[in-house]
């Protein structure tokens, strides 16, 4: 079965970094630092526009390559792609992070300037819609996105790059709580049609 | 919440978790259920397959090279490569070392190994961060464990009264491909079988949950050992080389 996004993917970075990782799962330390080469600002980028603290980003970034050399050999071609695989990792880590039970996370989470730590984050993230819009290997994505509703788009975008919960958007949306779990599932399951596959 | 028999749940409860709005405890329980659960796992990478473009849109940021220097030194990957030991057969990994440790494979010991074959440890990941929530010393359990070259490539910790052992590689070479690493706590009498303490995780930090707190469960070993174990798992009696093994003691 074809993975529903694998088809959007760039084939010859895809082919590479496949490669990459085969080589990783037999040790080859080359490979591992051609590949930390190849991925890292993107991954790093992930990371610090969802923890909002380099420091932070560092450190997830320095456990999720360290997972990614020790599970390299867990990697499969036939189930995702490379850069989804190693994204997915890097979320993930993320997610957990911001799941600590330390009040320390609340607080120390920075606002950009504003007050309200979430007032920063671009209204309708442009500026991630804009770059997706260009990016080749996305091209399917962005114009499912643009086929929601403005409301769904954005609780799906907030969430995605800045690792917003249900009650964060609804704080940032200044809408009830269900109305925005409602637009994030519609939006999702509108997604899933309009991009197809399983 | 049962999600077996219904599909449209199981998929929606992945795209959140893929999205990242599954949070606290219904994302820990959803990560539960993925670690024992095929189908759903592919559910969520057809999500991750739908949803992972979208980083596409995330501008690229380098990170300091202090990042890759860490990375480096944490998997032994640096410019000069690590020169470990070659896991050749050596009376270090042979029965003498377990002998050492008085493996006699006894009716009593037999049927102890049986019994825990039954109930495997569970293995459950929690943040590190989790360990620290005071600045005063817990009393607690420590273990470093040292390779056959005598670097210590291992550490675990767990809270006396705590059932969570926090265990860390520090330069531990990775399993060999289709194998695992299971942690066994060895009895200091003579006559009775390693026991059984569970799978090491494939990450450098992760906690491994143990039969009961700390202060029961870990008691009557004065040391620990790492083996090369089956992709299967070992069944509950050690049947590889000797990776790493060392002293574990009561601190505080």
């Amino acid at each position: 079965m074809r993975p529903p996004g694998a088809r959007s993917v760039d084939p010859a970075q895809n082919q590479r970094l496949v490669r990459l990782l085969g080589a990783c799962a037999r040790r080859d330390h080359g490979a591992f630092a051609e590949l930390y080469a190849a991925t890292s600002p993107k991954l790093f980028g992930v990371a610090v526009r969802i923890l909002r603290r380099e420091d932070w980003a560092e450190e997830v970034l320095q456990d999720c390559f360290v997972s990614i050399w020790n599970n390299a050999g867990a990697y499969s071609p036939g189930l995702s792609a490379p850069l989804t695989w190693m994204t997915s990792i890097v979320r993930n880590r993320c997610l957990d992070w911001l799941r600590r039970p330390n009040p320390e996370v609340v607080l120390q989470r920075p606002d950009d300037d504003g007050d309200d730590p979430l007032e920063a984050i671009a209204a309708d993230g442009p500026g991630p819609l804009e770059q997706l819009a260009r990016a080749a290997d996305a091209q399917a994505l962005a114009a499912c996105l643009a086929k929601l509703d403005a409301k769904q788009r954005q609780a799906i975008v907030l969430a995605f790059y800045d690792g917003l919960s249900h009650s964060e958007l609804a704080s940032h949306m200044r809408q009830p709580l269900g109305t925005v779990k409602t637009w994030v599932r519609r939006g999702l399951e509108k997604l899933k049609g309009c991009l197809g596959g399983p | 919440m049962r999600y077996h028999d219904k599909p449209a749940l199981q998929d929606r409860l992945a795209a959140e978790y893929v999205l990242g709005t599954l949070r606290g405890r219904a994302r820990a329980r959803f990560q539960g259920w993925l670690r024992a659960d095929a189908a759903l796992r592919r559910t969520v990478a057809e999500w991750e397959a739908r949803l992972g473009p979208l980083a596409a849109g995330v501008a690229e940021v380098p990170p300091p090279r202090r990042v890759w220097r860490a990375i480096e030194a944490r998997t032994g990957t640096g410019a000069a490569p690590a020169s470990r030991p070659a896991p050749a057969a050596g009376l270090w990994e042979s029965l003498a070392f377990w002998r050492g440790w008085g493996l006699v494979a006894t009716g009593c010991a037999a049927a102890l190994v049986a019994a825990m074959a039954l109930q495997p440890p569970e293995v459950v990941e929690v943040p590190v961060e989790r360990i620290v929530e005071s600045t005063r010393m817990q009393p607690s359990y420590i273990a470093i464990l040292r390779n056959k070259a005598g670097e210590a490539v291992f550490v675990a910790y767990a809270g006396r009264r705590s059932d969570e052992l926090w265990v860390k590689r520090i330069g531990l070479e990775a399993e060999p491909p289709d194998h695992r690493f299971e942690l066994w706590g060895l009895y200091g009498k003579a006559g009775a079988a390693p026991r059984l303490l569970g799978m090491l995780p494939k990450e450098d930090k992760a906690t491994i949950k143990l039969a009961g707190v700390a202060d029961e469960s870990l008691r009557d070993f004065p040391a620990l050992a790492i083996t090369v174990e089956p992709a299967q798992g070992s069944g509950g009696a050690p049947t590889g080389p000797v990776v790493a093994s060392g002293d574990c003691f009561k601190f505080w």
